[in-house]
């Protein structure tokens, strides 16, 4: 099994209860954290990752979903998906999430 | 001291240059006429000051647009208004709500909407739509934590708000937050306004509790002493902070001149079941039994003529509120809460707090007085 793989395998991270998701317009979406009182305004690609973030779903579910949606590859799909995880990680909107 | 004075009081001590206020709209505001859409609400706040049988306990009421059009015409005629200002009950429910803001655009006028933001979602595509007609939305909020306002409001209120506010921020749409100034939210005034300015609110609206049973004020009402001090509290955080702050319900006031934009003649109130009234607040009170403040029913009578009736009444209360301050001033006495507050004057005066025995109440005639009694 690729490494890529095994990471896809791994639980995503879990949307911290004090940030809000608000869907605009089933599409875009924005985040507000009520501890650092910031809005972050999330184009359709992170909201569709965040929206799995928050149904628990695994990163190859949401690859799966952001795939069929974008009419990308699924190696693609992963890749987008660590880059926003990153970057919620980095505004610490998510927790690490168990295995 | 009234609430400006203690503005400028603020500001002098820190060296603020005061903006001055000479104008009746930069006073009171624009001309404008407050509508109550219905009489029923899907949250149950315990401070609320509508009539809790009106709210839960009666059929649903909807002020039907062809009224509203009716009144629209003929408060722009007769009294000029500019603005329409909906109230509830909560105002999302009405099933109408598209149908009433055409009908405010279809008058040239601008409104706007108090709401507690559950139902938000449902009316945010007509907003967007006449975002030319709907000038900004009022969001009720009782602290600036999830823990503090569904402690009121039941879970899931705070995030239903921050959602309506998230729409509105992601969209520029220009929103306000109406706070209450009780036991439970004044030592968090300052935190509540950073918690409004971060969240983009283009101003910040408290007003003191009105109280609606001995119960309610024992809990949640602040003393004299304690209102002083919130008041100036605020007057600190508006010079301090750039969003727009004030207090637009209950402050302590006792200059002479017209303390307040319904005894001005500049606003007034038509509630859900098409009566005339002096004040949105108070329409409708929780526990209240006069009715002096209400002047017709406008589905049997034109605004015009009832118009100039109300516009008697807000007279005859202004002085009857001047000759009562002006009376404790010849005895040398500082005015009481109930005296040196115009709105707690107003229910007093007018019946809607009988279970105060602090002020008797007489009919609201020309010779009409009001006689302190000392429990």
């Amino acid at each position: 099994m690729s490494v890529k793989a095994d990471e896809s395998a791994i639980a995503p991270p879990v949307p911290f209860e004090h940030v809000i998701f608000t869907d605009l317009d089933g599409l875009e979406g924005v985040l507000v954290d009520l501890n650092t009182k910031k809005y972050y305004q999330l184009n359709e690609t992170a909201s569709l990752i965040w929206r799995g973030l928050e149904k628990r779903l695994s990163v190859n579910h949401i690859a799966s979903e952001l795939s069929e949606n974008y009419d990308v590859t699924m190696d693609r799909a992963v890749s987008s998906i660590r880059n926003a995880l990153g970057d919620f990680a980095a505004h610490k909107l998510v927790t690490q999430g168990k295995p | 001291m009234s609430w400006q004075a203690l503005v400028n009081k603020v500001s002098s001590n820190s060296h603020i240059k005061e903006r001055e206020l000479d104008d009746e709209n930069s006073r009171y505001g624009p001309r404008r006429l407050t509508v109550e859409l219905t009489n029923i609400c899907n949250l149950r706040c315990g401070y609320c000051l509508r009539d809790e049988d009106a709210l839960y306990h009666s059929p649903a009421q909807l002020f039907p647009a062809e009224l509203l059009s009716r009144v629209l015409g003929g408060a722009r005629e007769s009294m000029q208004i500019e603005q329409v200002m909906f109230t509830g009950g909560e105002v999302t429910i009405h099933p109408g709500f598209g149908k009433i803001i055409e009908t405010v655009a279809a008058h040239g006028l601008t409104c706007s909407f108090v709401t507690n933001g559950w139902h938000f979602e449902r009316v945010w595509p007509t907003v967007l739509k006449h975002r030319a007609t709907v000038s900004h939305v009022a969001f009720s909020l009782d602290g600036a934590t999830r823990e503090a306002h569904d402690h009121w409001r039941g879970e899931g209120s705070f995030k239903r708000v921050v959602q309506a506010l998230s729409r509105c921020w992601a969209n520029d749409f220009p929103f306000l937050l109406k706070v209450g100034i009780r036991r439970d939210t004044v030592q968090d005034l300052e935190r509540i306004a950073v918690f409004a300015a971060r969240m983009g609110a283009a101003a910040l609206s408290f007003a003191h509790l009105m109280p609606t049973s001995n119960d309610i004020a024992s809990a949640l009402a602040l003393t004299l002493e304690e209102r002083a001090e919130a008041e100036r509290e605020i007057a600190l955080l508006a010079r301090i902070f750039k969003m727009r702050i004030g207090i637009d319900v209950g402050y302590y006031n006792t200059e002479l001149t017209s303390p307040c934009s319904a005894l001005s003649g500049v606003s007034a109130n038509v509630d859900y079941r098409g009566q005339l009234s002096l004040c949105c607040n108070l329409s409708g009170f929780r526990g209240g039994n006069g009715e002096d403040d209400i002047i017709t029913d406008l589905n049997h009578e034109e605004f015009g003529a009832a118009f100039a009736r109300l516009q008697s009444v807000a007279a005859m209360q202004g002085q009857r509120r001047i000759k009562a301050l002006t009376d404790l001033a010849t005895e040398g006495s500082q005015a009481d809460l109930t005296t040196g507050s115009p709105c707690l004057f107003c229910l007093n005066t007018l019946g809607k707090t009988p279970w105060d025995s602090l002020v008797r109440i007489t009919p609201l005639t020309s010779n009409a007085t009001t006689q302190p009694v000392l429990s």
